[in-house]
């Protein structure tokens, strides 16, 4: 980071002890109100100091007529006032001694009036003299779930639980999407970061940031394009295989330079080259919103696979022809069971279905100990690297999951679990979360996704590999 | 070390410097592989003729099966305009070969490149293109006429280190054609990578170069070779 005063500044961005909403309101058509409600229904543990020189309290809590009013340190400011007035809130923020700004207001860089691009030049000037990071503007804002602190205009972001992800988006629009599918999908989450139109805090500060944070496991990125990429490159270089970074770019129309003398050159669409430089600075790339978030759950919570040998253990023969066939698109290998192995699946199947990978446990579905059984030879079966659980529901096999959780919740994914356990709502998802937060598997919503997966995390284990000078290539 | 490296640089320079001065975009086949010679890639042995005798003793220097192309600074698609001879294999079809193409050729460049001919039926491509962004960034994918229809390629930024080149070899969906397939060997992976290398270097210490193609670079049994090559320079301000 250019600033190191900013990336100090940084930690108490994302861990005030005061928070100051500048334009805090009661008026539930001013975005001041849903900051409010965002750190009050998200029960904030630390001092919310709403700023209204118009208002004695918002929403039962004092209010200030300006932030020199309020006796304490402020850590960190959310300002949803009009852009005209923001550099005068900055100056007031330096005075205080702020230490960070969320700056939801839009009105910047974004729009086409080129004085929005001045007064965010001359706010970046302010904010950088003062050594204050800013999120935004033209965010959404932030949340840090681990000390309940939600700093944007969306409260419902504080029902996400916590866990080892953190997002950083270029755009509000995705970062709602991943923070509703990871709530569907009961998937834990550090922080949530807007990035906005990036006034001094952008990718690289904040992969550096995060790459220390306790609470991150995995950093997921989403991009749309970048003044510095570079400056990125740098910042996952230096870091990289701390932490896994997981990155998903849209922009993939071309805007290369179609008159170039040379095949390279007409080739070349920044979006091919930007793939080069995530993957050079060993970052995993992922081609959609819904592979991000499996690829950065699975990175906080699987092991990595020591091989590509996958073991597919399906209730029925469908999802695991699907799965079979996405995993080896996607470079993994339907493992050949050890003979010892297919000994015990031959004993515990009746020669109905199909008994070598993919197994069909269809035979089964009754006899909950035989599942268990299979499970069991495979996960001591040194030639698999991986097992995928794919079961649909069906009346007779209501039982089939609780069958086996046991045994996988004792054996705490010595290899990687990726299950895709699907049933009608309310009959399995207690199971499933038992078996989630007990670190037994994580479960996704189809066979494909499961197949997926997994493969991305031996894509990650391979590109670790490589950057270690192993041959990531075994015969 | 240094000293070579200096020598090299010289080289390009000139090379740039000279065809910059006449104000063209491009440089020859011809003095884009001197370019790619002098950082060590391997490229097909030739020689540039002027005159028949220069062309018959170039003939009998590199021996047969041969293949002649026009060669201008002014020629991007030589293929195109009908001007290469491919596997020449005897005086006659030689002097034929010549005339031939210098008859085509307009104005006072009538060179001819005689070049050895490559056997092999696995066709690369390597690239470079300055991105405003990124600056040097290196390309790898299938060659040929492929390489467009397919777009099976993969980029890195340069500098590239050795392990960066081996992934973008991998990467492409081609891959397996690096391997020991239908009885020809397996591509020599350090030469190759090294090509990738250095075309990326080329383009750290070569400002003026904005672009670099190398298609075909044709696996000679194991062994990769520029036998084509393009450098496009930057349009001077």
């Amino acid at each position: 980071m250019s600033n190191p005063v900013l990336l100090q500044n940084l930690k108490t961005l994302f861990n005030p002890h005061a928070v100051a909403v500048i334009g805090a309101s009661e008026n539930p058509d001013k975005l001041g109100f849903h900051v409010m409600k965002s750190l009050t229904t998200g029960r904030f543990k630390g001092t919310i100091v709403p700023v209204n020189p118009g208002a004695k309290s918002v929403m039962s809590l004092p209010a200030f007529s300006s932030m020199g009013d309020f006796p304490g340190e402020i850590g960190l400011a959310i300002v949803v006032l009009p852009a005209k007035l923001v550099p005068g809130i900055f100056q007031e923020c330096s005075r205080k001694g702020v230490k960070g700004i969320v700056l939801i207001s839009a009105g910047f860089r974004e729009i086409d009036d080129s004085q929005g691009a001045l007064l965010q030049s001359t706010l970046a000037d302010l904010a950088n003299k003062a050594g204050i990071p800013v999120i935004g503007p033209n965010t959404f804002g932030m949340v840090n779930l681990h000390i309940d602190l939600n700093a944007s205009f969306t409260p419902e972001f504080s029902w996400l639980p916590k866990g080892g992800i953190a997002l950083v988006s270029q755009s509000g629009g995705i970062s709602h999407l991943m923070g509703f599918m990871a709530m569907r999908q009961n998937t834990g989450v550090s922080k949530i970061v807007g990035l906005g139109n990036r006034l001094n805090v952008d990718f690289p500060e904040m992969v550096t940031y995060l790459m220390g944070d306790p609470d991150t496991r995995v950093i997921a990125l989403y991009l749309e394009g970048l003044d510095e990429p570079r400056r990125l490159m740098e910042a996952t270089k230096q870091t990289r295989f701390v932490k896994p970074v997981v990155a998903y770019k849209t922009g993939s129309s071309r805007t290369g330079n179609h008159a170039s003398l040379s095949h390279t050159g007409s080739l070349a669409g920044r979006h091919e080259i930007y793939e080069g430089a995530l993957k050079q600075s060993g970052v995993l790339y992922v081609d959609s919103a819904e592979r991000l978030l499996d690829t950065a759950r699975a990175l906080a919570l699987c092991p990595l696979p020591k091989g590509r040998e996958v073991a597919i253990l399906s209730g029925q023969a469908g999802p695991g022809m699907a799965a079979s066939d996405v995993c080896e698109a996607e470079g993994m290998e339907i493992a050949t069971f050890h003979p010892g192995t297919q000994r015990v699946i031959n004993e515990l199947l009746p020669p109905l279905a199909l008994r070598t990978n993919p197994v069909d446990m269809g035979p089964a579905w009754y006899n909950a100990s035989a599942i268990e059984g299979i499970i069991r030879a495979v996960m001591e079966d040194g030639d698999v690297d991986a097992i995928l659980i794919l079961m649909m529901f069906a009346s007779a096999n209501r039982a089939a999951v609780s069958g086996f959780s046991e045994l996988l919740l004792k054996w705490k994914q010595q290899k990687p679990v990726v299950a895709c356990l699907i049933a009608p709502p309310g009959i399995w998802d207690e199971e499933v979360r038992r078996l989630e937060e007990g670190g037994a598997l994580i479960n996704v919503p189809t066979p494909e996704r499961a197949a997926k997966t997994v493969a991305a995390l031996w894509q990650y284990e391979k590109m670790r590999r490589r950057n270690n000078g192993i041959t990531p290539y075994p015969k | 070390m240094t000293f070579c490296m200096e020598t090299e640089m010289d080289k390009t320079t000139k090379i740039i410097q000279t065809a910059l001065k006449e104000g063209r975009k491009t440089l020859s086949e011809y003095e884009s592989k001197d370019v790619l010679k002098s950082y060590g890639i391997p490229v097909t042995r030739e020689i540039l003729v002027h005159s028949r005798e220069e062309c018959m003793k170039a003939v009998h220097a590199i021996g047969y099966p041969l293949v002649f192309k026009g060669c201008s600074p002014h020629l991007a698609h030589k293929t195109e305009k009908g001007l290469v001879r491919v596997d020449l294999r005897s005086e006659e079809e030689a002097i034929l070969a010549f005339d031939d193409l210098t008859s085509r050729m307009e104005g006072n460049e009538r060179d001819v490149l005689v070049q050895e001919m490559i056997k092999g039926s696995r066709e690369l491509v390597v690239g470079m293109t300055r991105d405003p962004q990124f600056g040097p960034c290196v390309m790898f994918g299938l060659g040929g006429i492929f390489t467009e229809i397919l777009k099976d390629i993969a980029f890195r930024v340069a500098p590239l280190e050795k392990r960066d080149a081996l992934d973008m070899t991998q990467e492409i969906k081609a891959h397996k054609i690096l391997g020991a397939v239908r009885g020809m060997p397996a591509a020599d992976m350090d030469r190759l990578c090294d090509i990738l290398v250095k075309v990326g270097e080329i383009g750290m210490e070569n400002e003026w170069i904005q672009e670099i193609d190398i298609n075909p670079l044709i696996l000679s049994g194991a062994k990769p070779v520029a036998v084509d090559a393009l450098i496009v320079l930057k349009a001077a301000g």
